[in-house]
């Protein structure tokens, strides 16, 4: 059985993997297999929150886009600076997802930091602050 | 008895000349056997008859004396019973007036006492059902307002939903990333 690693190593070693670019696919082979052989798989929405903080610290943003239409040139423009200006990186991520339920506006995660300024989260928000 | 003696000292008396006595016609020794015999009488009557006649008088004055002693106690007794029994009637009746005005007072007392005891239990009903009408009518105000701002939202995505296009999400977009610069 695996010595047990602490949450914060297991981070630093995939993060710095992941940045140098050094064998990408077999480091989140050793990840995947490490958790299931520690019986911690419960652990990896934090352990991949952690890495993502790690990337970020390290210049690489991975960034997750909803909105309720395609996005033009120049509003994905107008995402990567407002990234730029909160994480100073050098290699953004978009990740892009078309959600109509969203209605309008979008909504922003990066590590970190989160903006939601669709109408969906605006309308529950007027619902849940006004509710008497 | 007395006509006997006369007629035996008549007889009997040696003859004298005339005199005061015959002039007037007593015989002087009929007249000393009156005399002694009176007193003979008299003496009888005084040692015999008199202290039994007094003494039966004495004795039926002491009975008329103690009857009217008895009768004057007998009507100081009544006369006393009755002012005593007058002096219970007054403290009767004066106790019975007390026990009255008592009965009357604590009466009263009772009365006002249920009646201010009545007044607060209806002034707390009243303010109980007044507090649940006011928390009643604030929980259908917060209903209504909770179903108008459902409505409202609900309406507010129905149109939305329809109004908005690409062109507008972008400009939606573009103002809220300004925001945050």
């Amino acid at each position: 059985m695996a010595v047990k690693l602490s949450r914060r190593r297991i981070t630093h070693y995939v993060a710095d993997n992941l940045a140098t670019g050094t064998d990408v696919h077999n480091t989140l082979m050793q990840l995947a297999g490490y958790l299931v052989d520690t019986r911690r798989t419960k652990e990896l929405d934090v352990i991949v929150r952690d890495i993502e903080y790690a990337l970020a610290e390290r210049g690489l943003v991975s960034a997750r886009v909803v909105t309720a239409f395609k996005l033009s040139y120049v509003t994905r423009q107008a995402i990567e600076d407002v990234i730029n200006s909160r994480k100073k990186s050098h290699d953004i991520q978009l990740q892009h997802v078309v959600d109509p339920a969203v209605l309008g506006g979008l909504r922003l995660d990066i590590p970190g930091f989160r903006l939601d300024t669709t109408l969906a989260h605006t309308l529950s928000t007027l619902r849940t602050n006004y509710k008497k | 008895m007395s006509n006997l003696l006369t007629q035996f000292a008549a007889a009997n008396a040696p003859p004298v000349g005339p005199g005061i006595f015959e002039a007037l016609g007593i015989n002087w020794q009929m007249l000393i056997l009156q005399i002694v015999a009176f007193i003979i009488l008299v003496w009888l009557l005084g040692k015999f008859v008199y202290p039994w006649l007094m003494k039966s008088v004495d004795e039926r004055k002491d009975t008329i004396e103690a009857a009217n002693k008895a009768a004057h106690e007998a009507q100081d007794a009544a006369a006393n019973a009755e002012a005593r029994i007058e002096k219970l009637l007054k403290k009767a009746r004066d106790d019975a007036s007390e026990i009255v005005a008592t009965a009357k007072l604590e009466s009263a007392a009772q009365l006002s006492a249920s009646e201010d005891k009545a007044k607060k239990r209806a002034e707390q009903i009243v303010t109980t059902a007044q507090s649940e009408i006011d928390k009643q009518i604030l929980a259908a105000k917060a209903a209504l307002h909770n179903e108008t701002l459902e409505l409202v939202a609900l309406a507010t995505e129905k149109v939305v939903g329809k109004v908005v296009t690409a062109r507008i999400d972008d400009s939606l977009i573009a103002n809220s990333l300004k925001a945050v610069e």
